[in-house]
């Protein structure tokens, strides 16, 4: 039996070529994801490794909390006295005060853009290595990381400016490496004396951290340097901070992570579909010799294990050859992720034994699945099918399995609608799963229907076009599956099209209804918690074109174990750049000491109102019951950017950050926004990381992380989707060789090869209709769901893309129409004898 | 030997002269036709008989515009066919002929009606409803006509298939083995309304057989043998037939089979 199985590999080889691009691509996704995710949290952790490998320990503030939402919480400077204390400590071998933070690089005001400055510290203890040049010992020396000395195009002797608290005039005198590469994995590294460091970030006599190194065991001395210095202080062992540090850095990428998730489960649906149907296709064709061989003794149950086993051996080659394509992909992969806005270090990549087992595992079982049932078909042929004439597939499609899937669609349905009434998220999920499963069951019963419906107009255009409907009629599960498979594409597409839209313009509506500030001064950059230097806003109210100004910060703070995020908000001045609608209480009541605002949303889930308290925990002071004094809609929430809002004077007794997110500015009397800004541009001309933004634009920014998303499943699914068209291609190359005959009766009874080429195009054509109507429709019902659930966290009008819908179905039925080209033309190309004078 | 036309034969449709056809080169060379020189007559029925791989089928498609010939000329109505292109011949087919296959006739998505005004419909043309009426009642189809193939037995196909062919009124209708997979009963039913439309209506038809007794339905019968018309003569019966072909050693060997 293994020889007819490998036999049957053989003859059919090309026939299952389609197969095995099915599975490499679905392998090849699984592969991509883990190798880019190993790789990441690898580069990750050796980054922190190095940067703490050089001190046995490391004295900090404490906060309460190291990191909230990939970024490292601000912590206050140790006073300069700390260090003294420190290094008079018995066993502490040396004490380094280390002063680190980031600046931005210009080179005679050309924007160099970010980089992370640190103090010198000499080797061994120090993470940066002196590669050429000298030292920057003295003030006003930098050195600069070797990589990015390269990609900036700076050399030893260049002068730069360093820009943050102060704009300090420096010179590069040395080039580091970071540990034993070029530079770290992400960003430029600025090294510069401590003094200058101290200066130009403003830390006057105090330091960053202390490192510290001893000769006694680390767990030792920890203790005792934790009695000395008290709970204000953290000490830190270097694997403390590789952890915490990597930690923060990789929940960055939780939500690349969930997108290739995501596409990889898509991308193995969408192929376990081809696959299905090519098995289904190949077992179909071989009725006859099936029939025979079992005549002459072979068991169903062996034609089982060979039809199975012609599916191992698939999965199999598919999974290996999957595995280095993903490994490969991975670099285009990171590529495209940064594309789209996501930090990821670059390195070489790290290939765990995991990997390649998931990835094979997961290619061979989706191939077996999804040649169960054709293989249970092979094993279920009689041998006096062999006597029979024709193979093709049974019209009819199982009562039992109509009724099922109706079922799960249903059920799926009621509870994907139901988080739009209050049920929770994940619900959504769970439904539309299910749903996706029951519409998969049903639908060669609702394509006859729809084929019917999409080529009665059609038809009118002559037996070609009829013939070509009843072609795709006739073996309903087949043209289902490859319906479905471009479908599943299309749908996801489209879903993901109408929320992003629906988001977008409930974004872009919030803001508009909320803020009423001309220009918005903003950071260039996508900084989470804002990029404004403290100065601009002084600037700002200097300018004789301004009416009114106000700033807004942003803080994290930890909410019952989960990380959340805070608006800062001048209650005396907030209402004269936007509409503040109160549902209970009043804005200016934050300026009572301590007060928080929270959303209307929170306050009926939570059960919170005016005079009760809420429990919050600052980085810095720890836990805090903050008492709430006013409720607000939750569109203006959503337009300040968070739930909760507080004064700026109770931000500054809980946070250090002193960057604005936004300056909200409103023009003098008479003054139009656009001389406003012009104004504004001109004052601010010596601050290059800001921009002076109209509403357009800043609302442009706030969706900009949407369109980055979508343009990234796009660019993925957009391979899933090639697979699929070529599905269509394999299928109706399939169909043709089963109706070599009839084609061939076809010619002989008059039909043009032109003609023949038009019936397959319009087969394919009735396929990528079909395909395009199912898609569109789950892609709009699961948007729909998705937007109604959404709509309970923050208003949510539901938006459809129609020109976008349009064009993404247009693309894929004028790629259904290419794909049958080569079809068309083999179908065209048969010679009609051949069909008719041989049996 | 010498190629037979028969006397009083009514003006030919099909002249067909030294026709060769080769497959294989070399040692390998078969002659499907050796220099095959026939002529049809209009309006009557004529039977094609010989032995398997006389070149009977070979013959049929060509004279069909079906197939291409190496050398040779085949006029059917007065166009050369040897001179017209894969394109033209197909048009060619479709407006001058119909066919009656063995089996496999019928296009296995379509209903019986829709089978037969499939060629009419590949024209661009319309049924003469009342012809096409006029065939499937006397062909005894009617009740059958919203059948797919699949629902019909062997004899309603072919019947079907005999519609389809005669529902545009072609100048010649080719059937190879069109009995061939009938039993007996309906087999004798197809040869005499064949017959009947030679006879009643001057349908011209040419049918390949192995076969003495569907030979006896025709009014005609030439012989074939190694790609060559050997032999013909007019009014043949069953008896005839097998009396000539006892003349074949060869023949005689295949109809004891
Ligand atoms: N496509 C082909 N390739 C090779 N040989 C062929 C082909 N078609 C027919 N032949 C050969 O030509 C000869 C005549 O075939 P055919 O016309 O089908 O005979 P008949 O119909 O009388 O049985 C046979 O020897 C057959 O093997
Ligand atoms: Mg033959």
């Amino acid at each position: 039996m293994i020889r007819f199985t490998l036999a049957q590999l053989i003859a059919h080889r090309v026939r299952l070529a389609l197969t095995v691009i099915a599975v490499i691509l679905g392998v090849a996704f699984v592969t991509g994801s883990l190798v880019l995710n190993d790789t990441a949290q690898r580069l990750f952790d050796e980054q922190f490794r190095t940067a703490s490998a050089g001190a046995d320990l490391t004295v900090r503030t404490a906060t309460a909390f190291d990191s909230g939402m990939g970024v490292e919480v601000e912590r206050d400077p140790l006073p300069a006295h700390v260090v003294e204390q420190v290094a008079a400590i018995d066993g502490v071998d040396a004490a380094i005060a280390v002063a680190k933070g980031s600046v931005r690089l210009e080179d005679r005001e050309v924007d160099l853009g970010a980089a992370q400055l640190t103090s010198w510290i000499p080797q061994p203890v120090g993470a940066f290595p002196l590669r050429d040049g000298t030292a920057p010992v003295e003030a006003g020396e930098v050195a600069l990381d070797v990589a990015s000395a390269g990609t900036l195009g700076l050399r030893i002797g260049d002068r730069l400016t360093l820009v943050a608290d102060q704009r300090i005039e420096v010179r590069i005198v040395g080039l580091v490496g970071f540990g034993d590469a070029e530079g770290p994995p992400v960003g430029t590294a600025v090294i510069a004396s401590l003094g200058t460091a101290q200066e130009a970030l403003g830390l006057g006599a105090a330091v960053s951290e202390l490192m510290i190194t001893t000769d006694l065991a680390v767990n030792e001395l920890q203790p005792v340097l934790g009695e000395v210095l008290g709970a204000s202080y953290q000490v830190a062992t270097a694997q403390d901070l590789a952890t915490a540090g990597a930690e923060a850095a990789a929940s960055n990428l939780e939500m690349l992570q969930i997108v290739l998730v995501a596409m990889s489960v898509a991308a193995l649906l969408m192929g376990s579909f081809l696959i299905g149907n090519t098995f289904a296709i190949v077992v179909s064709q071989r009725t006859r010799e099936l029939a025979m061989v079992r005549a002459t003794g072979a068991t169903g149950a062996q034609i089982l294990r060979s039809v199975l086993g012609e599916a191992l051996v698939v999965g199999m080659a598919a999974s290996g050859i999957g595995t280095m394509v993903g490994i490969g992909g991975a670099i285009g992969l990171r590529a495209l992720a940064r594309g789209a806005g996501v930090t990821i270090p670059d390195g070489d990549l790290v290939v765990e034994p995991r990997t390649v087992l998931v990835a094979v595992c997961v290619g061979v079982i989706v191939t077996l699945a999804a040649a169960i049932g054709p293989a249970r078909r092979a094993a279920a042929i009689s041998p006096v099918a062999a006597m029979r004439q024709s193979a093709a597939e049974a019209r009819l499609v199982s009562r039992a399995r109509t009724t099922v899937g109706a079922a799960l669609l249903t059920v799926g349905a009621v509870l994907a609608a139901m988080p739009s009434f209050g049920a929770d998220m994940p619900m959504l999920a769970v439904g539309l799963g299910i749903a996706l499963a029951g519409v998969i069951l049903i639908a060669p019963v609702v394509i006859r229907p729809m084929v019917r419906a999409i080529g009665a107009p059609l038809s009118r255009m002559g037996v070609a076009v009829r013939l070509a409907q009843e072609s795709a009629e006739r073996a309903p599960r087949r043209t289902s599956a490859t319906v479905m498979a471009l479908a599943l594409g299309l749908a996801l597409m489209s879903f993901a099209a109408i929320v992003g839209a629906s988001v977008k313009t409930a974004t872009g509506e919030q803001y508009r209804e909320v803020i009423q500030a001309d220009v918005v001064v903003e950071s260039a950059g996508q900084e989470m918690l804002g990029g404004v230097h403290a100065a601009v806003f002084d600037e700002v109210l200097g300018v004789d074109e301004v009416g009114a100004a106000t700033r807004l910060k942003y803080g994290h703070w930890r909410d019952a174990g989960m990380m959340s995020a805070l608006s800062a908000v001048d209650p005396d001045a907030i209402e004269e750049v936007a509409v503040i609608r109160m549902i209970d209480g009043e804005i200016a009541d934050l300026a009572t000491p301590g007060g928080v605002v929270i959303a209307q949303r929170v306050a009926e889930e939570r059960d919170l109102g005016v005079g009760d308290e809420l429990t919050m925990t600052f980085a810095r002071t720890g836990e805090k019951a903050l008492p709430v004094v006013g409720v607000v809609a939750d569109t203006t929430a959503r337009a300040l950017q968070t739930d909760f809002l507080v004064s700026l004077d109770t931000y500054a007794q809980h946070f250090t950050e002193d960057m604005d997110a936004s300056v909200f500015v409103v023009g003098a009397a008479g003054v139009s926004a656009d001389r406003l800004a012009a104004a504004l541009e001109r004052e601010l001309v010596d601050h290059p990381t800001v921009q002076v933004r109209d509403q357009a634009a800043v609302i442009a920014g706030r969706t900009q992380i949407i369109d980055q998303l979508f343009g990234l499943v796009t660019v993925l699914l957009a391979f899933a989707l090639l697979i699929a068209v070529l599905g269509i291609a394999n299928t109706l190359a399939l169909s043709i060789v089963e109706r070599t005959r009839e084609i061939g009766l076809l010619r002989a009874l008059g039909m043009s090869r032109a003609h023949v080429g038009a019936m397959v195009q319009s087969e394919a054509v009735f396929v990528a209709a079909t395909a395009v109507v199912i898609g569109t429709v789950l892609g709009a019902a699961a948007a729909f769901a998705a937007v109604g659930a959404l709509g309970t966290i923050a208003p949510l009008p539901l938006v459809v893309p129609l020109d976008q819908l349009a064009w993404l179905g247009a693309a894929v039925a004028f790629a259904g129409l290419l794909a049958a080209f080569a079809p068309a033309r083999r179908a065209a190309a048969l010679p009609a004898l051949e069909a008719i004078s041989h049996d | 030997m010498n190629p037979s036309t028969g006397p009083a034969a009514p003006a030919p449709i099909i002249v067909a002269e030294r026709l060769v056809k080769t497959y294989g080169t070399g040692a390998a060379a078969v002659h499907a036709l050796d220099h095959a020189t026939l002529s049809i007559a209009a309006g009557r029925f004529t039977a094609v008989m010989g032995p398997s791989g006389s070149g009977k089928s070979t013959m049929m498609h060509v004279m069909a515009g079906l197939d291409s010939v190496d050398s040779g000329t085949v006029r059917l109505g007065g166009v050369e066919l040897t001179e017209l292109s894969e394109r033209e011949r197909t048009v060619l087919r479709r407006r001058k002929v119909g066919f009656v296959f063995q089996s496999f006739n019928l296009v296995p998505s379509l209903t019986a009606a829709e089978n037969i005004e499939l060629p009419l419909r590949l024209a661009g043309k319309r049924a003469d409803s009342a012809w096409v009426d006029e065939l499937v009642t006397t062909l005894g189809i009617q009740e059958r006509l919203s059948h797919r193939p699949n629902e019909l037995s062997g004899g309603q196909q072919q019947r079907v298939a005999v519609a389809r062919a005669l529902a545009s009124r072609p100048e010649v209708v080719f059937a190879d083995e069109p009995t061939g997979a009938l039993d007996s009963r309906a087999g004798r039913a197809l040869l005499a309304f064949l017959q009947r439309a030679s006879r009643e209506f001057g349908q011209t038809i040419v049918m390949v057989t192995h076969d003495p007794v569907a030979a006896g339905f025709a009014d005609r019968v030439e012989f074939l043998a190694d790609g060559q018309v050997v032999d013909g003569f007019d009014h043949p019966t069953a008896q005839a037939v097998l009396d000539r072909m006892a003349r074949f050693d060869a023949v005689a060997e295949e109809v004891a089979a």
